[in-house]
């Protein structure tokens, strides 16, 4: 750890295919039974992803989970990079 | 319903279906992509003739959000469990985890079956069995279900199945509401099995069955339950932060009992995983994949099998054999004409279902199940995403409708794995109008195909454009926001030869127990209404709709008629014809047959799916909209191609 200690907080969307990075938070303009199922998928706060993809759909690992997101939705879940 | 019963309740795609064959015998589909299963299934076990066995539909999340989590739910508040057996993918525990402390809630005794472990070491993962055992207070047993690994200690272990230890706490403020919450329920609206604790967190997370067992249970002192459940939410005790903390609860056990060994490079399955939704690859393989299927079906299947049942089995062999049995054996000629006459039940119902229809749809159906088990269709929802977008819906909406190429009745019943009724309903009348059932689909493969690569390519613009079309007027007209895709990609497999015969068989019995008592009934109509002079009459009349819109010859009238049974029946009847027909007929006729009504048992099952009222629109629209395609499309050829 360095003087790096501050990320910003960017949407998923943003990050290249290779990007590791931590959840930060799930922006409240998710729909509410989304948000439910984003989470129980295992996209939740706090935890560690690898970016896949990022055409035609964000695709990122979480554990041994592929997951596929939608550019709107993947706008709107906060990472920090690591 | 006996007294005892025991149900496979976990997440999509882990096993659940496998498990259930395996422990009863008996066959349910079985797939890989969440949502194959949408309605309990029941068997007795092997292992108890006094025990039903219940196959539930897959939860990503509970309280239940759509109609599949709501089948399961229902399940476990009407069922009488004597035990819950909760499958659980092993490489991927922290979600397993999450729906086990919600049924720990419940009181349910159960038992874990961690299955899928061989695809967990694959992947580095190892999870101490005995550690969550001993942590959850439950046998916990890895298994391999499609092995048939582990299936003995399962089912030993069932008389040890007992109720969870509690895997978490909720803050203070949320226990106070549980509490309060679950004490009026003891009072008010006590179950027979499950803890009211965990219907108090049900119902504060307001699942829709929860709320309607309580409602009824409670009777007039129902309003008390709503009345409590509001104070909470006002104090801020929300169903997204119950979720949350179980969750956590989970990773923190995960954590305690998974040992990860990082992988040097990529399993080859997750490689092709990705390519398949490849930003450049993935069109080339697609091409690939549908040349694959017109190659078998259409070439193949419709090409060379039909032409061996239909000409050299039925035509050369059978017809003429049975024909001159029955002629020489009965005397009066209609009795005759009935059996093998141009419109008898032999010569023209059981010869289309058998020679022209079986070999299609067997061919169909063998691919259908190579690509399901693949993992390829659930992929397909990322690529057709976008296109979807353009008709309010999302790519989820693809699956029902691959689906519906193989089957529209049955896929009808798939859209339940779709999460807001808008969708469902858009997608039940696209593929009500424009997804043609394999049966269909190869008549037109084989009559196109015959023609020219081009007309099979028209035949599919028309259909692919009339979806966008009517789709897009669809999403404008039914109120309701689109919901962005979010979806899991299960993992890339090796079809199991053995998975895809029995699919396959299954399918095959389904489909002709379906067609051939209609076919004959249909085939009975045609053959009334020729008798009684009736359909020179329907062919006169419906000469300037089939012979001057559609452009097509007179007698393909009887198709059409034919085609308001199933729509397979007509296009089989516009097959029969093709030697009369020029390549723009045969586009028109196809293009409008597959428009046209779909068959008497999807109209059933819209009806029971969305009304009678919705079924009478659809088709009110459908018909009508057939003909106008037709017709103009009719024109637009005879413009253009001559």
């Amino acid at each position: 750890m360095s003087t790096h200690d501050h990320k910003a907080r960017v949407p998923l969307a943003f990050l290249l295919p290779g990007a590791r990075a931590e959840v930060d938070a799930l922006d409240d303009a998710i729909d509410p039974t989304q948000r439910e199922q984003i989470i129980a998928y295992g996209l939740a706060p706090g935890r560690p992803l690898i970016v896949l993809q990022q055409h035609p759909m964000t695709l990122v690992m979480i554990d041994e989970v592929e997951l596929a997101l939608e550019d709107s939705v993947a706008r709107l879940v906060w990472v920090t990079r690591k | 319903m006996t007294a005892s019963a025991i149900a496979l309740v976990g997440n999509p795609n882990v096993g659940k279906s496998v498990l259930f064959h395996r422990l009863t015998g008996a066959y349910v589909n079985v797939s890989n992509y969440p949502g194959t299963t949408v309605e309990v299934a029941r068997a007795t076990a092997r292992f108890d003739a006094a025990v039903d066995l219940i196959d539930t539909p897959g939860v990503l999340t509970l309280p239940a959000r759509s109609d599949d989590e709501r089948a399961t739910m229902r399940a476990l508040l009407h069922e009488p469990l004597r035990a819950v057996i909760q499958v659980g993918d092993a490489k991927n525990l922290r979600r397993t985890l999450t729906l086990t402390a919600l049924l720990a809630e419940l009181g349910v005794p159960a038992v874990l079956a961690l299955n899928m472990h061989d695809e967990a070491g694959a992947r580095g993962v190892t999870v101490d069995a005995q550690a969550l055992s001993s942590a959850l207070g439950i046998p916990v047993i890895p298994t391999v279900a499609t092995g048939g690994e582990g299936m003995a200690q399962l089912t030993r272990s069932l008389a040890d199945a007992r109720a969870m230890l509690p895997l978490l706490h909720y803050d203070t403020d949320t226990e106070a509401a549980i509490s309060d919450l679950a004490n009026r329920i003891s009072l008010h609206a006590p179950h027979p099995r499950l803890n009211a604790r965990g219907l108090a967190i049900l119902y504060l997370g307001q699942d829709s069955e929860v709320e309607a067992w309580l409602s009824e249970a409670a009777g007039e002192n129902g309003a008390d339950l709503v009345s409590a459940r509001a104070a909470a939410q006002a104090k801020g005790v929300l169903p997204a932060a119950l979720a949350h903390e179980r969750g956590e609860a989970a990773s923190t056990l995960t954590s305690r009992v998974t040992a990860r060994t990082e992988q040097a490079s990529p399993l080859l399955a997750h490689r092709i995983g990705q390519l398949i939704i490849h930003r450049f690859w993935a069109w080339p393989i697609l091409l690939g994949v549908l040349f694959a299927l017109y190659e078998f079906v259409g070439v193949f299947g419709a090409g060379t099998l039909v032409g061996l049942m239909e000409n050299d089995l039925f035509g050369n062999i059978l017809n003429p054999v049975v024909t001159a049995f029955v002629r020489e054996h009965i005397g009066v000629v209609w009795m005759a004409d009935l059996l093998v006459g141009e419109y008898g039940l032999w010569t023209m119902g059981m010869t289309y279902a058998l020679a022209l229809i079986l070999p299609i749809v067997t061919t169909f159906f063998i691919i259908f199940g190579l690509l399901e088990d693949s993992g390829y269709f659930a992929r397909l929802s990322v690529l057709a995403n976008r296109l979807f977008k353009l008709i309010g819906l999302n790519g989820r909406a693809v699956l029902p409708m691959v689906l519906g190429l193989g089957c529209v009745t049955m896929s009808t019943l798939t859209t339940r794995i779709l999460h807001s009724p808008r969708e469902r309903l858009i997608t039940i009348f696209l593929m009500a109008l424009a997804i043609p059932c394999s049966a269909q689909l190869g008549v037109v493969l084989g009559l196109l195909g015959g023609i020219s690569f081009t007309a099979t390519l028209i035949w599919a613009a028309s259909m692919v454009g009339v979806l966008l079309l009517a789709g897009f007027l669809a999403a404008k007209i039914i109120p309701g926001r689109r919901i962005p895709l979010v979806t899991e990609m299960p993992p890339i497999r090796l079809p199991l030869f053995g998975n895809v015969a029995k699919k396959t068989v299954g399918r095959i019995k389904w489909y002709l127990i379906e067609v051939i008592p209609l076919f004959l009934l249909g085939t009975l109509i045609m053959f009334l209404l020729n008798q009684f002079g009736a359909l020179p009459a329907i062919i006169r009349a419906g000469e300037p709709l089939v012979s001057g819109w559609l452009g097509l010859p007179p007698e393909a009238s009887a198709a059409f008629v034919m085609g308001f049974l199933r729509r397979d029946f007509g296009a089989t009847g516009l097959f029969a014809l093709s030697h009369q027909l020029s390549p723009i007929q045969a586009v028109v006729g196809m293009v409008t047959i597959t428009l046209f009504v779909p068959c008497i048992a999807s109209v059933m099952m819209i009806v029971k799916e969305q009304g009678w009222k919705i079924a009478a629109a659809m088709i009110a629209f459908i018909v009508p909209f057939a003909f106008l395609i037709g017709g103009l499309l009719n024109h637009l050829l005879r413009a253009v191609w001559l």
